[in-house]
């Protein structure tokens, strides 16, 4: 059996009406309206023991809410949840005690204090050992580097010390499933690495469950093998990594600046126009295909630019490309996307 | 793990109240003054009515020494609320902030960690110090005995009265639940309902008297367990039981309000992610 095991899951939020003007106002504090918002649509999936996931999904897709099921904190409106074989909200102390939960968003230090005094609360709050707990002070110390700022108020710390904290605090007591929830939001690219690679270690070295929770598709590379991608609360993608990477990593998009308006331009194959506004035009290819190089010198031959950019895939254009493809998918090349699950009510919307 | 423990539970209290010590002490002197100027604020309403007092003299059989005796329950019980229930004062704001998503991830009962997590000094002391003034002016003109069974019933009372007024608080903290405001609406019943208990009930035209006594209990934290030691003559107007169900009230009152609050707590939507 799967350690994390989701079946039909729904979360429907209740949403109040807002009437435009003062009338509605007043009248909506008198006769209410409200509409029902499902933000997780009916999802399924099961982590095993040792896993490591990454689950993407751009904002709102139902990311947060499926997370805070899985800890308790949201009933689910239907459909089933087990958590090492217990139900989140109703076990809810036994599920608190086998799992850890960092929101990056939301500090669970207190505020006006070092964080040495949270973790010595946190030692009677899940009754740790003296030996485990000095055993895991010392991992974090070596490995995020907690004694430089132990004594140091929460409030004065940088985010990134602040964050190493916050995860040690989650994994003090040794959960064998820990929840990321966008741990790396806003950090430098040294910070984010650190804590990619901690994350790495307890889930390599301690064989703890990850599910991890990011907007950074270079989080979600370096540390877990398998990734869920929800969108409109519904999931997308159930599978490896390696596959999304290869199949939508490759294309970059190059914007170009030209002094003029140019009503059309000529492109070599492979290359396509995306977007166009006033002198800018938004170009996609592949990379494989086509090699930018190339392609800068062919557009700087034929035409004036003033500017030029490239970019890289981004998570939000990676699930629109995934969602036009699987429209695709029944009507024309099967073969393209063999090895992506695509859920069943994606072809309806 | 195993579950807490009573003794185990004990010393997690104290863990908390350690923290809650030293969150406090990191602004000395902020909290220092918060607690003066309560104190001064409820000073000056007591001076006032005192003053008002000196020219009616008696109202209803009831001396200066009295009414201020009957003043003395509000302050200590308020004292004594804040100091054990902060948290549930303050419940509307953890979910507000999310610090309650935090507590519903911790393997300890969820009011266990309410009541821990928070005490408000200032306001514990502020209105304590009042309580006490008032006390000591007071508790020995007016003719009590202080042997050990007054003493007894004077601390239960004490306790009961913290407790009804910790249920009236946490009736609006269950409609933080479904993300209603209630805050203010609770700000107005109580502290209304509060200045009506600081005369006797006796006072005031029978539908008060039976919305203090009924509806928001405030007769049984002040005007019950000050008439138990006083005996006025108004206290015919009332069952003479009503002396002693304090702890009671408080008991029955808090079982269910807490039932309530825990059909809420399914209803519970977490901050940040309700999305409008």
């Amino acid at each position: 059996m799967a350690l994390i095991e989701v079946t039909n899951l729904v979360k429907d939020y209740k949403i109040s009406v807002k009437k435009k003007g003062l009338l509605g106002a007043v009248s909506s504090l008198f006769i209410p309206e409200y509409t029902y918002k499902r933000a997780v649509d009916a999802i399924d999936f099961a982590i095993d023991s040792g896993e490591a996931v990454g689950f993407i999904g751009p904002n709102g897709a139902g990311k947060s809410t499926t997370v805070k099921m899985l800890t308790g904190i949201l009933v689910p409106t239907a459909g089933a949840i087990r958590v090492s074989g217990l139900c989140p909200y109703k076990d809810r102390k036994k599920n608190a005690a086998n799992i850890g939960v960092v929101f990056g968003q939301r500090t669970q230090l207190w505020w006006d204090l070092p964080a040495s005094d949270t973790f010595d609360l946190l030692k009677y709050i899940y009754k740790i050992p003296d030996d485990v707990y000095r055993r895991n002070m010392e991992l974090f110390n070596d490995l995020l580097g907690l004694q430089d700022f132990f004594a140091t108020p929460v409030r004065q710390l940088s985010l990134g010390q602040r964050m190493r904290a916050d995860i040690a605090a989650s994994l003090v007591h040794d959960p064998n499933i820990v929840l990321f929830d966008e741990p790396t939001i806003g950090l430098d690219v040294i910070a984010k690495e650190n804590i990619r690679e901690f994350i790495n270690y307890i889930n390599k070295e301690k064989d703890t469950t990850i599910l991890f929770t990011t907007h950074d598709m270079v989080d979600i590379e370096k540390t877990c093998r398998r990734m869920l991608i929800i969108d409109k609360g519904v999931i997308i993608y159930d599978g490896s990594v390696a596959e999304i990477k290869h199949r939508f990593g490759k294309t970059r998009t190059l914007v170009v600046e030209f002094s003029e308006k140019y009503s059309s331009i000529h492109l070599p194959p492979g290359v396509e126009v995306v977007n166009e506004q006033e002198h800018k035009k938004w170009l996609r290819f592949s990379k494989d295909e086509v090699q930018v190089s190339n392609l800068i010198a062919k557009l700087t031959q034929d035409y004036n630019i003033i500017d030029l950019t490239v970019q890289e895939p981004e998570i939000e254009g990676i699930i629109r490309e995934i969602y036009q493809k699987g429209i695709d998918f029944d009507k024309e090349n099967e073969k393209q996307l063999s090895g992506i699950e695509v859920a069943s009510g994606l072809s309806t919307d | 793990m195993e579950k807490h423990n009573i003794l185990e539970l004990i010393q997690l209290f104290f863990k908390y109240a350690k923290i809650g010590v030293k969150t406090t002490l990191e602004y000395k002197f902020d909290r220092i003054f918060i607690t003066i100027a309560i104190f001064c604020r409820e000073m000056i309403s007591i001076t006032i009515m005192y003053l008002i007092l000196l020219r009616f003299v008696r109202i209803k059989g009831w001396e200066l020494n009295e009414m201020l005796f009957l003043y003395s329950f509000l302050f200590l019980s308020y004292s004594l609320f804040v100091f054990l229930f902060t948290g549930i004062r303050d419940f509307e704001d953890m979910v507000y902030w999310g610090q309650f998503d935090r507590i519903l991830l911790r393997p300890v009962g969820l009011m266990f960690q309410i009541v821990a997590s928070r005490v408000d000094f200032p306001a514990t002391l502020g209105h304590g110090i009042v309580g006490i003034i008032l006390f000591i002016n007071t508790a020995f003109s007016v003719g009590i005995d202080w042997n050990l069974q007054n003493t007894a019933y004077f601390i239960s009372a004490l306790i009961g009265g913290a407790i009804i007024q910790a249920s009236i608080f946490m009736v609006s903290s269950c409609f933080s639940f479904w993300a209603i405001k209630t805050m203010n609406l609770r700000n107005m019943i109580f502290f209304n309902a509060r200045r009506f208990a600081g005369y006797p009930i006796s006072f005031y035209p029978s539908f008060i008297q039976k919305l203090l006594v009924y509806i928001i209990p405030f007769a049984f934290v002040n005007y019950f367990p000050a008439q138990y030691f006083l005996r006025k003559p108004d206290l015919a107007g009332f069952w003479n039981g009503y002396l002693y169900l304090t702890p009671l009230v408080g008991a029955a009152l808090f079982t269910l309000v807490y039932l309530f609050w825990k059909k809420g707590l399914k209803h519970y939507v977490s901050t940040g992610n309700s999305m409008y």
